[in-house]
């Protein structure tokens, strides 16, 4: 029955949210949808209004204005008692006053399931959740991780149509989260139910996620997949919140792209005239050598400033001859580390013409 | 590694063996240290909780005469009056935390969800009272209860009522009276309790599926129900005991334990009379807080003290 | 340390015992009584003129009764020197054995009922419990007899009790029964206990103090009651609708005695010797309306005639009301007041 879920899995479709405390404008215009059974990461820094957007999805915050419909339904006016969402809280939000089984079985009983078919579910929750047989302990005798576990089986024992989870992990210590994170995924990929999932974690949110939509300051910057949103960031607040980046400033005119003197190769059409900035990630760079100038490099000639051993990879800090600061990173490959540079040596750069990535310069 | 404090747990558990005399020593002066810093609080408590409980008792067993004897004690079951007063203090303690129940809930309720400023305004409100003396708001009682005070004569007015309402000297008196004094010590506990129910408890209650008042009565009473039992002890254990109210309000005609304990002191020449009615509202009142503990403590407590 | 500790407690001690010493030496006694505007009538009709004939200091104190007596006698720490009480608490007292012995060569007795003279207690003033009613409600047409109290047909309102003094509201109760003034005593306890059952559903306060009763009548909380006729008294002159008379009253003698153990014994004995005198027992009534236990006082020519007429104990007065016997209630009272609180307990 629990396995049931992705047929009954719905979209949402979430558009025009507003929402504003006093005077400050904490979501304007705001729309997004989910398609059904999607992993989908809500990821921004704290105060982006992520959590704020989850909240007036569960029906906790009322908006000032918008629609939200999950599989058609409008539901923005519904009391959050009868939006039939399932949602895991940051701190868990389990009951202290019952034990595992009956915080399972919560929602089953407000929606006046049979005791035989409560027990029942219940039971398959835990399992799922892979707690079988802790039904009978009290809340306050399980480690964070079980409390986790109980908070996430509770949240999908009833079958809802859609699951929300507010930064669930970020109670966890480092290796738990991680182990936590595959499981979830493997929970989802299993259950196919429609997920929204907040994190402030950028790491996190590739190594889970359908798509993600990066928020910033109450707006969605870009909503792609994991690696279209790293390969191709379309704003440098994405280039930046997800991966390191450095930014080279360049110039667009006349249909071609110009690092200070030199044209840049790039895969893709230039954009509209004017100054970019160019994104630069440490593992797309590398040394070439001074007269290697073959087809689809391009070269950025720069002074090392610093180069840090870090066992399977060494790190290279160089600035540019405009001053700016670059990364390169590489594994230390015997041929790479045979023409290590020295700081305060000269050398220069090079970046592929297909790992050209532009961003409008704000 | 594991040779070293294997060695190391031999070595500890030999007397003289690496410092372990010099070691037991100091634990032994740390003990005496701690001890020596408990012992006013020890001796305190000792010199003014066991000594005179323990000399009360010791009366308890002397009759006029100065024998030892149970007189003290048989007068309960020989005067029907002794009965009659201490039914009617466990009537008037039990009326008055169902009052206090009723009416301290709600308000502590209100208070939890105003807001932090507007719920320390109205706490200085709960509080306030405590500020004047018990007789003071008793006799204040009195003028508003009484046949020709403000009540009835607002309502008589009005023309709500065509005879003054008994509302003093009478149990209900005592009732509404007791109220008011005891109604903070239910509430603070209660406000305090039900601060710390988590928000978001009540958000999953709702988001599984649960009403608001489902909530309410599944999640949030529950849990305050910790506040409530310590409120409700402290105020019927309050009640038991409580004298001037009683004995202003009641018009003569509600006798609670303490009030026989003074008629008794004075109407006795042995110290005994009035002692053993000290011995059985003390003994009365531990095993109410025991049967409490039973009832709420130890089957409740354990889950919510430890969250 | 330690040693040096105890002795400077010894030396502390020491010092403080020579500084007590000359203060409360032979020329101070403590005198307790009721506190409030008698005590202050007491102060001025006894204690002043006794402190300055005598040369000495009279400090004072107040008392609740036979209990604190009790409790400074038998903890073997006695304060005062002479001590008020009501007769039947001298009468209790003095079979417990708390009192000195009084010396009749230096208290002269002459003029006091007998009845208030014994060998541990002496009378000092009376007090009588009267029928007050409003004259609001029943205009001069009031209950004027305790019969009339009873009668609730005839007389409906709203009545108070004196709960906390058995002894008089049980005379009250023979009294209302019919039985004739001078019949009361020995007062048949059981008889009289019906007769308080027989009212008790129409009482709707049993006062326990003097301002609580002058509280009912004054609130108009009850329409009628039993009452001290000093705080009648007082009711009375403030303005309140009330009247009442010394008809059927019952008269209570208070008494003074020298607690078991008192330091100034002799002094002691020489001051109560003076406030018994009928020339300061005729001060009293010139600041209150308790009145003298010395019949003499009446005979000084101190008390102004138009006065004597409020006096309780004026022998006119006297005549109408029932003399309450402490000696009966010595041997009775702890039986009479157990079945008389278990009867009013609601």
């Amino acid at each position: 029955m629990l396995l049931s879920l992705a047929q009954s899995a719905l979209p949402i479709g979430i558009s025009g949210i507003e929402k504003r405390f006093g005077a400050v404008s904490i979501l304007s215009d705001l729309s997004l949808d989910v398609a059904a059974g999607e992993f989908l990461t809500l990821l921004g820094p704290s105060g982006s209004g992520k959590t704020t957007l989850l909240m007036i999805l569960a029906g906790f915050v009322r908006a000032n204005a918008g629609s939200i419909k999950v599989g058609g339904e409008e539901i923005i006016t519904m009391p959050p008692h009868k939006r039939n969402i399932g949602m895991v809280f940051q701190n868990y939000a389990l009951f202290p006053h019952m034990n595992v089984f009956h915080n399972i079985a919560f929602p089953l009983k407000q929606r006046h399931v049979s005791a035989a078919e409560t027990a029942e579910r219940v039971e398959r929750a835990l399992d799922l959740v892979q707690l079988k047989g802790l039904g009978e302990r009290r809340v306050d005798q399980l480690s964070g991780g079980q409390r986790q576990r109980v908070a996430l089986a509770r949240a999908i024992v009833f079958e809802p149509r859609i699951v929300l989870m507010d930064e669930p992990l970020s109670a966890l210590d480092k290796s738990l989260r991680e182990h936590m994170q595959i499981e979830l995924r493997n929970l989802h990929r299993r259950l196919g139910m429609t997920t929204v999932y907040v994190t402030h974690d950028q790491r996190e949110a590739i190594t889970m996620s359908d798509r993600i939509a990066v928020m910033n300051a109450g707006r969605i910057e870009q909503i792609d997949q994991p690696e279209v949103l790293y390969a191709r960031p379309q704003t440098k607040f994405v280039a930046g919140f997800i991966g390191e980046s450095s930014f080279v400033p360049v110039e667009s005119r006349n249909g071609s792209v110009w690092y200070e003197d030199r044209k840049l190769r790039m895969t893709t059409t230039a954009p509209s005239a004017g100054r970019h900035l160019m994104v630069v990630r440490p593992e797309k760079l590398r040394l070439v050598a001074d007269a290697d100038e073959a087809g689809g490099v391009n070269l950025l000639p720069a002074t090392v400033g610093d180069v840090i051993y870090q066992g399977d990879s060494f790190v290279c800090y160089a600035t540019l001859r405009d001053g700016r600061q670059v990364t390169l990173r590489d594994y230390c490959r015997s041929d790479v580390l045979a023409k290590l540079p020295a700081p305060g040596e000269p050398i220069t750069l090079g970046i592929d013409a297909q790992d050209v990535v532009l961003v409008a310069d704000q | 590694m594991s040779l070293a404090s294997a060695s190391l747990d031999h070595a500890s558990r030999r007397d003289g063996a690496l410092n372990g005399d010099a070691l037991n020593a100091d634990a032994r002066r740390e003990a005496r240290g701690m001890l020596a810093l408990l012992s006013p609080g020890l001796f305190l408590v000792f010199a003014v909780i066991i000594v005179p409980i323990g000399w009360l008792f010791w009366l308890s067993l002397f009759d006029e005469s100065g024998q030892l004897s149970a007189a003290n004690y048989a007068r309960f079951f020989e005067q029907a009056s002794y009965i009659k007063t201490f039914v009617t203090t466990f009537k008037v303690a039990f009326t008055v935390t169902g009052a206090c129940i009723l009416l301290g809930y709600p308000l502590a309720y209100m208070l939890s969800q105003l807001p932090r400023r507007a719920a320390s305004i109205c706490l200085i409100f709960v509080v306030l009272p405590f500020w004047t003396s018990v007789l003071v708001r008793t006799y204040a009682w009195l003028v508003i209860l009484q046949r020709k005070g403000l009540v009835n004569t607002w309502l008589m007015d009005l023309g709500v009522i065509s005879q003054p309402l008994p509302l003093a000297n009478n149990f209900a008196g005592v009732v509404i009276g007791m109220t008011h004094i005891m109604l903070p010590f239910l509430v603070l506990p209660l406000y305090a309790s039900m601060k710390t129910i988590d928000v978001d408890c009540l958000r999953a209650g709702m988001n599984l599926g649960a009403s608001p008042a489902a909530t309410f009565r599944q999640i949030f009473f529950p849990l305050s129900l910790p506040g409530l039992a310590s409120g409700v002890v402290i105020v019927f254990v309050l009640c038991l005991g409580f004298f001037v109210t009683p004995a202003l309000m009641g018009g003569g005609k509600v006798i609670m334990w303490a009030m026989r304990m003074e008629q008794t002191t004075s109407l006795y020449s042995n110290w005994g009379a009035g002692a053993a009615l000290g011995v059985v509202l003390l003994g009365v009142t531990l095993a109410l807080l025991g049967l409490f503990h039973w009832l709420l403590g130890a089957r409740a407590t354990g889950v919510w003290s430890r969250r | 340390m330690t040693k040096r500790l105890c002795i400077n407690g010894l030396a502390l001690a020491g010092l403080l015992a020579s500084a007590a010493v000359p203060a409360s030496a032979a020329d101070t006694i403590t005198v307790a009584s009721w506190g409030g505007t008698y005590q202050e009538a007491q102060t001025k009709a006894f204690f002043d003129p006794t402190a300055k004939e005598l040369g000495i200091t009279i400090k004072q104190d107040t008392t609740n009764g036979l209990d604190d007596v009790r409790l400074q006698v038998t903890g073997n720490a006695v304060k005062w020197d002479i001590t008020e009480l009501g007769a039947d608490e001298c009468a209790r007292g003095s079979k417990e054995g708390l009192f000195e012995k009084l010396d009749y060569s230096v208290i002269d007795k002459t003029g006091i009922n007998p009845k208030l003279v014994h060998d541990d207690w002496v009378g000092i003033s009376y007090t009588s419990v009267v029928l007050i009613y409003r004259t609001d409600v029943f205009g001069d047409k009031g209950p004027k007899t305790w019969a009339d109290f009873w009668n609730v047909e005839k007389f409906p309102g709203r009545r108070a009790l004196s709960g906390s003094q058995a002894t008089e509201t049980l005379s009250v109760a023979a009294l209302a029964k019919g039985i004739p003034i001078d019949k009361v005593y020995p007062v048949d306890i059981d008889g009289a206990l019906q007769s308080v059952d027989k009212v008790k559903g129409h009482i709707d306060a049993w006062w326990t103090s003097g301002a609580q009763a002058m509280q009912l009548v004054k609130d108009g909380e009850v329409d009628m009651a039993s009452i001290w006729n000093g705080r009648a008294g007082t009711l009375k002159k403030s303005g309140a609708p009330v009247s009442f008379s010394f008809d059927q009253g019952v008269l209570t003698a208070d008494c003074m005695v020298i607690p078991k153990g008192s330091k100034n014994k002799d002094l002691a004995m020489k001051a109560l010797a003076k406030f018994v005198s009928p020339d300061l027992q005729a001060n009293l009534p010139l600041y209150v309306d308790n009145g003298p236990a010395n019949e003499k006082a009446f005979e000084t020519g101190k008390i102004p005639p138009e006065r004597i007429k409020d006096i309780n104990s004026a022998p006119d007065n006297v005549k109408k009301q029932v003399l309450q016997d402490p000696a009966f209630w010595r041997d009775t009272l702890v039986e009479a007041t157990e079945k008389f609180n278990n009867l009013i307990q609601q």
